[in-house]
């Protein structure tokens, strides 16, 4: 963070009402025109996305390179980051599964072929299959899905492109213990951290201690709040966590609402205190969950980060 | 100079919505990043109406100074405008409305006015924004009698509110019987110019039947406020007519069950926001533009995207505008 030069990114989840019911904005180039002008209004200077958005940027936009231009008309400067949502399965793609790294090795060429028209920061990933489908979760498996990362490293990197892993609450690397394992067995030079505020404090594991310790490795952030932690196993239940939970049917929340769990203010002092000097990347997905909206979570998000953190960010830098 | 406000009615859609702490928080900082620097607030009456009335807000602040306070933490600078409609019944003075066209109902008017006055004064505002007259539905166009009681009433509300330094702006929405006989006009010409200005509403302009920009140039000298929304329809079927038409017309949409008279400033429809903004910066308009979309679907959204128009559109007119002096 050079100065006072805060950059924040909108990562794309984003629902909104049609005359048909919830649709996304990739529905038509009117619903993506609005989603980045509402973008645009409140401040954010850029947007992440995802990758297998690729099929529906073509059919849309003819090329990366020509939507990207799309987003640059509406006043948004690129897209910094893409997550690489992978459809994990231990029978054909599994990073603590040998036998499946050809597929995923393959998987993240044609990705980075895809994507090569434009420049990319980041290509993010959840570096483990679900938590069930991993455990017991050994140090020889996080072993092997670490050697995966640091050959998927090099090939982005040769595309340009940084790989950062974002660790999901079920995710099968999301202890503190587990995450250091990980990070001690991957190459600092292929493989990078995208810490996402939320997703660690849902798994008890501080943010900033977190942090503080890999900052060196931190190639960028989502900045989103939970008001939950999971006490009770819920990061292993089948067949999913993150929305069919009983404990908990909205686990993300935008900062800068009530309740929130996550310490923002001494969060971002840290990453002022680091220099760090990438994009902030900030993210409520399923905003939309229990009467939500996502344009109001978006806007109050970055008022948030205008009037708090990056007030706080310069007193940081100014000491 | 010209300064981007926002109003607040479009947040409250039903008499039991939008009452609670945080709503009003968000939504005030939802108009603050999306870059206006004031809220126009909108008359009510009772304890769900907790930003409707100066005493309403005593109880629900503590005190004006206390809600002020809490828009600057929303990071706006202040209350640009309050918009009062004189029908409404105050409960906390058990009143039943202020007839503009009745000459006993004056005091209760005038004071009214600058119950509101007081308090936008403390609020940082500087604009009262009045309904001058009732809907047309159920009533015959307004007598040169009758222009000239409503010019008295509001001669004498002006002279009231700029004792508190606030300026009287009559706005006229397309229910509004003045559409009748030109009913404006000689109201404005009844008026006098020191006391009485024209809040122009540019969408209710265009939904009865008239071409905002051409308003500008009209009424330049007049124009005390401006109301910056976008129209999807016109009553060109004298609509306005029909009784209870705020209902059955302005709600349900009229025989043609228009889903939405008022749209965002870029969204296809009737109001040339750039012509109209260009005309105001060469007429050399100094005041408010509050950006307003009542009866909004999605109130964030439509902030959000009149944000994007004023930001990337609107004020770099105006900026261009004083630029080229």
């Amino acid at each position: 963070m050079s100065g006072l030069d805060v950059k924040w990114s909108y990562m794309d989840h984003w629902r909104s009402q049609s005359p048909h019911g919830p649709i996304d904005q990739w529905e038509s180039r009117t619903t993506m025109d609005r989603f980045l002008k509402q973008v645009a209004a409140v401040g954010y200077r850029a947007i992440d996305t995802f990758d297998f958005r690729w099929y529906q940027i073509m059919g849309e936009y003819g090329s990366v390179a020509n939507y990207q231009e799309f987003v640059q008309e509406r006043g948004l400067e690129r897209i910094v980051n893409t997550f690489h949502a992978a459809d994990y399965d231990p029978r054909v793609y599994a990073p603590h599964i040998p036998e499946t790294w050809p597929n995923i090795l393959e998987d993240f060429r044609v990705t980075m072929d895809r994507w090569s028209g434009i420049r990319l920061d980041n290509i993010i990933v959840m570096p483990a299959t679900l938590y069930y489908d991993m455990e017991p979760v050994t140090e020889e498996k996080i072993k092997y899905t670490a050697e995966l990362w640091n050959q998927v490293g090099a090939i982005t990197l040769d595309a340009g492109v940084k790989l950062t892993c974002h660790h999901e609450f079920f995710c099968g690397i999301q202890s503190r213990a587990e995450l250091d394992t990980f990070y001690r067995y991957t190459d600092p030079a292929y493989v990078n951290l995208f810490v996402d505020t939320a997703q660690h404090c849902i798994a008890s594991v501080d943010p900033i201690e977190f942090y503080e310790a890999y900052a060196d490795r931190v190639t960028g952030f989502h900045f989103k709040d939970t008001r939950n932690h999971d006490l009770i196993g819920d990061y292993r239940r089948r067949p999913d966590s993150e929305i069919m939970a009983e404990t908990t049917e909205k686990w993300f929340h935008e900062m800068g609402d009530e309740g929130g769990l996550v310490d923002f203010e001494n969060f971002m002092r840290a990453v002022a205190r680091h220099g760090f000097d990438g994009w902030l990347s900030v993210e409520h997905d399923k905003a939309n969950k229990l009467g939500g909206d996502h344009a109001e979570s978006t806007a109050i998000a970055r008022w948030y980060a205008k009037n708090v953190l990056e007030k706080i960010a310069a007193e940081e830098v100014a000491r | 100079m010209i300064r981007w406000g926002y109003a607040i009615n479009q947040f409250k859609p039903q008499f039991d919505d939008f009452v609670r702490r945080r709503q009003h928080r968000r939504a005030l900082q939802v108009m603050s990043i999306s870059g206006f620097s004031a809220v126009e607030l909108s008359s009510g009456s009772g304890r769900w109406e907790p930003l409707g009335n100066p005493t309403q807000i005593e109880r629900n602040f503590g005190s004006v100074a206390g809600f002020g306070e809490f828009v600057r933490e929303a990071a706006l600078d202040g209350v640009s405008s309050w918009f009062w409609d004189p029908a409404t019944r105050f409960g906390e003075d058990l009143s039943h409305g202020d007839d503009p066209l009745d000459p006993a109902a004056r005091a209760g008017l005038v004071a009214h006015a600058r119950w509101f006055s007081g308090a936008l004064a403390e609020l940082g505002g500087d604009v009262l924004v009045a309904r001058p007259a009732p809907a047309a539905g159920g009533r015959d166009a307004l007598s040169d009698a009758e222009i000239a009681t409503l010019a008295a009433s509001w001669n004498e509300v002006g002279a009231a509110v700029a004792e508190d330094g606030v300026r009287l702006a009559l706005h006229l929405d397309f229910l509004s019987v003045l559409r009748r006989d030109e009913g404006l006009e000689r109201l404005l010409a009844a008026t006098d110019t020191a006391l009485v200005s024209l809040a122009l509403d540019t969408a209710e302009f265009a939904a009865a039947g008239r071409d905002p920009v051409q308003a500008v140039r009209e009424h330049a000298a007049r124009i005390g406020h401006v109301h910056l929304k976008n129209a999807a329809a016109v009553d060109d079927l004298d609509e306005f007519l029909q009784p209870a038409a705020e209902y059955t017309v302005l709600r349900a949409g009229g025989s043609r069950q228009i889903p939405r008279w008022f749209v965002e400033l870029g969204a296809p429809g009737h109001v040339d926001a750039a012509a109209v903004v260009r005309e105001l910066a060469a007429v050399d308009y100094a005041g408010w533009i509050v950006v307003e979309s009542d009866l909004s679907p999605h109130p964030p959204t439509s902030t959000m995207l009149n944000g994007w128009e004023v930001q990337h559109v609107l004020a770099p007119i105006v900026a261009g505008a004083l630029g080229s002096d």
